[in-house]
């Protein structure tokens, strides 16, 4: 073996035409970064470009500046979207890390049968969001649907989850709580399983609560874990389009119209696609304020406290 | 030879692979024996169909033809993005009359393919809205022709001692008695497309019209309030259409009807067949067809599916044999004879109708008033985009999100910025 490997290493080195420097190195990675440019970058280069040209199939497609983002951002129907968005993206979100710390708590207990339920926990995250869609469209259905079934068993009345504009938007985070409180779960499960427990000790030996300790102690070490979990459901409301689409298609009438549904709408539909390309940019930038603000503030403020 | 792959094999095989990849297209390209072809499908009939059609025009002419399948909606999108890149991947496409407008640019004219006795044989109404209105420039050609009539539960109206509605009034009389007990008088669809096809049938029918002589939308009149307040007051006060039709499109329609919960809809020549067999309905032999309801007017939509020729392909001469094969008198029959698909061609048309006894004939007699009487929306600059408006405003309306009148006239004033935008009145 090591008579191999002397023969092997000094050999390889002698024929190889380049030395081993940083140049070499882009080299080898070029075929990966063309990939990456071709699939990428070039398709989110061009559709920024086209953001800026009335790009419809008519043919010509003059430049008409920011045309597009400002028809978009004055449009009844983009700020109905954006209304949506901004309800379904703080109301889901809010749940999720809520429902996810407490039940993280709850199932990280040594109580029975936690491991069945940790186990279990993983199930709708692992459902791709189309069967997610189409499953709860059945349970919410009003003549069909097992939820309205449930209602009349107990002589309550009927709802109509698709059919009224606030049901449907209920309807739609619903859903999206169900497939994605378990993964929250998951990430604040293993966070708290990585919390040091001497400070959890000695508040214990001091007469701490057991409130007193998650909100003193758990909690702000947790801080770094919940951050990346609004992170990943911030980037992730904003790209949600599968289950919607499958649910309600933006409807009725635009009540659950998310950023990406009214995006696909003008694309395939009103066949815009330059209208289609600035509200995704307009739906990228808003993430990337969000995400500033809660990185950027809290880092703000302690380097404010540090002066 | 070696068993161990090195470096340099690797690279090379890579190398090969991508120009293998990228040289393929130019390849099968220089076949002018093939063609390609992006086709319409749905249901589990339509293969067999066009791998007859493919097979036979193939031993007729020697030319092969390679295709894929989709269906409608995934079919509308894959059109859309390949005329956007000005592809050529597809020499011949299937469209339809609906968003014709969006690829006025973008399909190859057929003019000077069809003599213009071959065009007169076809359905005037079919051939006028696949036309450009600006150039004259025929965007496709039709294939069979997509109308409605009624199709009603002919045993249970018998059995209650009911008639088909043949008015608005009587449709809410008729079915307010049918309605009950998990059973519904009527179903129309309340979503997308298919809530504006609605809108548009019962816009005619009170008098009105989308536009006006000079292009400005004119969907808000009188007629256009009436129109869309009788077609929310179907579902929200009269209730005898299911709550949840305000999410259906046609599927759903076509599946309440054939499950057997409600007792009368509006649908396409397909389900013809689609009701007529015991797989796909559980009401066979129960139903039967009558006119689509009238108001003042008797009109409602008669549009067709159709051929298109791709104008980024290389080679449009076998491409065109393929489109006239399809629109041909024996692929027409053919369509007729598996899907009940109504004939484009108005002499095939006619000896269809001759040879057909009993209900089946009633039905297409009826159907071919409807397309003698038939109507579609305009195809104007910007009219596919104030179509998207048009969907969220008939929900709006429908859902009780607006009053129709509010609804329509912020619609109008949309719709009329869109088509100046897009060169509609220049």
């Amino acid at each position: 073996m090591a008579a191999v490997a002397q023969h092997r290493g000094p050999g390889r080195r002698r024929r190889s035409p380049l030395p081993y420097t940083w140049q070499r190195g882009y080299l080898l990675a070029s075929p990966a970064l063309l990939v990456m440019l071709a699939i990428l970058i070039y398709p989110l280069g061009y559709s920024f470009v086209m953001s800026f040209f009335r790009w419809d199939l008519s043919g010509s497609a003059p430049f008409i500046g920011t045309g597009n983002y400002t028809d978009e951002l004055f449009g009844r129907q983009f700020n109905q979207a954006l209304r949506n968005q901004t309800i379904f993206s703080v109301v889901s979100i809010t749940i999720e890390v809520v429902a996810g710390m407490a039940i993280a708590v709850l199932v990280n207990g040594k109580l029975r049968g936690m491991r069945l339920a940790r186990t279990l926990l993983l199930v709708p995250p692992m459902i791709a969001p189309a069967v997610v869609g189409l499953n709860f469209r059945w349970l919410f259905n009003t003549q069909y649907g097992l939820v309205d079934a449930l209602l009349r068993m107990f002589n309550l009345p009927d709802i109509p989850w698709l059919n009224h504009p606030t049901w449907a938007l209920v309807s739609v985070i619903v859903a999206d709580v169900w497939q994605n409180t378990p993964l929250m779960v998951l990430l604040f499960l293993a966070g708290l399983q990585s919390l040091p427990q001497e400070p959890l000790e000695a508040a214990t030996v001091d007469g701490a609560t057991p409130w007193q300790r998650f909100w003193h102690i758990v909690l702000p070490l947790m801080r770094p874990v919940i951050m990346i979990a609004l992170m990943l459901r911030i980037i992730d409301t904003f790209r949600t389009f599968d289950v919607v689409w499958l649910m309600t298609q933006g409807g009725p009438g635009g009540a659950t119209n998310l950023l990406t549904v009214y995006s696909y709408l003008l694309a395939f539909q009103a066949v815009d696609f330059g209208h289609a390309a600035a509200v995704s940019y307009i739906a990228l930038g808003m993430s990337l304020f969000v995400l500033a603000l809660l990185y950027g503030v809290p880092w703000l403020i302690a380097k404010r406290r540090a002066i | 030879m070696s068993g161990t792959l090195s470096r340099r094999k690797f690279l090379a095989a890579s190398a090969a692979v991508t120009a293998g990849s990228l040289a393929a297209p130019w390849v099968a390209r220089a076949d002018a024996k093939e063609i390609t072809a992006l086709l319409i499908t749905g249901g589990p009939l339509y293969p067999k169909y066009w791998e007859k059609i493919v097979q036979d025009f193939t031993a007729k002419t020697g030319i092969k033809v390679r295709y894929d399948l989709l269906e409608f909606t995934p079919l509308t999108a894959k059109v859309v993005t390949l005329s956007a890149a000005r592809s050529s991947q597809y020499d011949v496409y299937s469209t339809h009359t609906a968003q014709i407008d969006s690829y006025f640019n973008h399909f190859a004219p057929l003019n000077s393919y069809f003599s213009d006795s071959e065009l007169a044989d076809f359905y005037p109404v079919a051939v006028k809205y696949l036309r450009d209105p600006k150039t004259g420039n025929l965007a496709a050609i039709p294939r069979n022709m997509d109308a409605r009539v009624q199709y009603y539960r002919g045993d249970i109206y018998q059995e209650k001692g009911l008639k088909p509605a043949g008015t608005w009034e009587e449709l809410v009389d008729v079915g307010l008695k049918l309605t009950g007990n998990g059973h519904y008088g009527l179903v129309v669809p309340g979503q997308g497309d298919p809530a504006q096809r609605t809108f548009s049938d019962l816009l005619w029918q009170a008098g009105g019209d989308w536009v006006d002589q000079a292009n400005k939308p004119a969907f808000n009149s009188e007629a256009g309030i009436k129109a869309l307040t009788f077609y929310r007051d179907l579902i929200q006060k009269h209730k005898i259409v299911p709550p949840d039709a305000v999410g259906y499109q046609w599927n759903e329609n076509s599946t309440e009807f054939s499950s057997g919960t409600v007792y009368a809809t509006f649908d396409w020549p397909g389900a013809f067949a689609t009701l007529s067999n015991p797989e796909t309905s559980r009401v066979v032999g129960k139903w039967s067809t009558a006119p689509y309801v009238r108001d003042k007017e008797a009109i409602s939509c008669a549009i067709s599916h159709a051929m298109a020729l791709n104008g980024q392909s290389g080679r449009k001469e076998p491409a065109v044999e393929f489109i006239k094969y399809t629109v041909s008198t024996d692929a027409q029959r053919l369509q007729f004879d598996q899907f009940t698909n109504f004939p484009s061609s108005q002499s095939l048309a006619k000896e269809v109708i001759a040879a057909a006894k009993g209900p089946q004939a009633t039905w297409l007699q009826q159907l071919e008033t409807t397309i003698a009487n038939g109507k579609e929306w305009p195809k104007l600059a910007g009219f596919s985009k104030v179509c998207t408006l048009m969907f969220s405003a008939i929900e709006q309306a429908l859902s009780d999100q607006v009053s129709p009148a509010d609804s329509l006239n912020q619609a109008a004033k949309e719709a009329e910025e869109i088509m100046r935008r897009a060169g509609a009145y220049d």
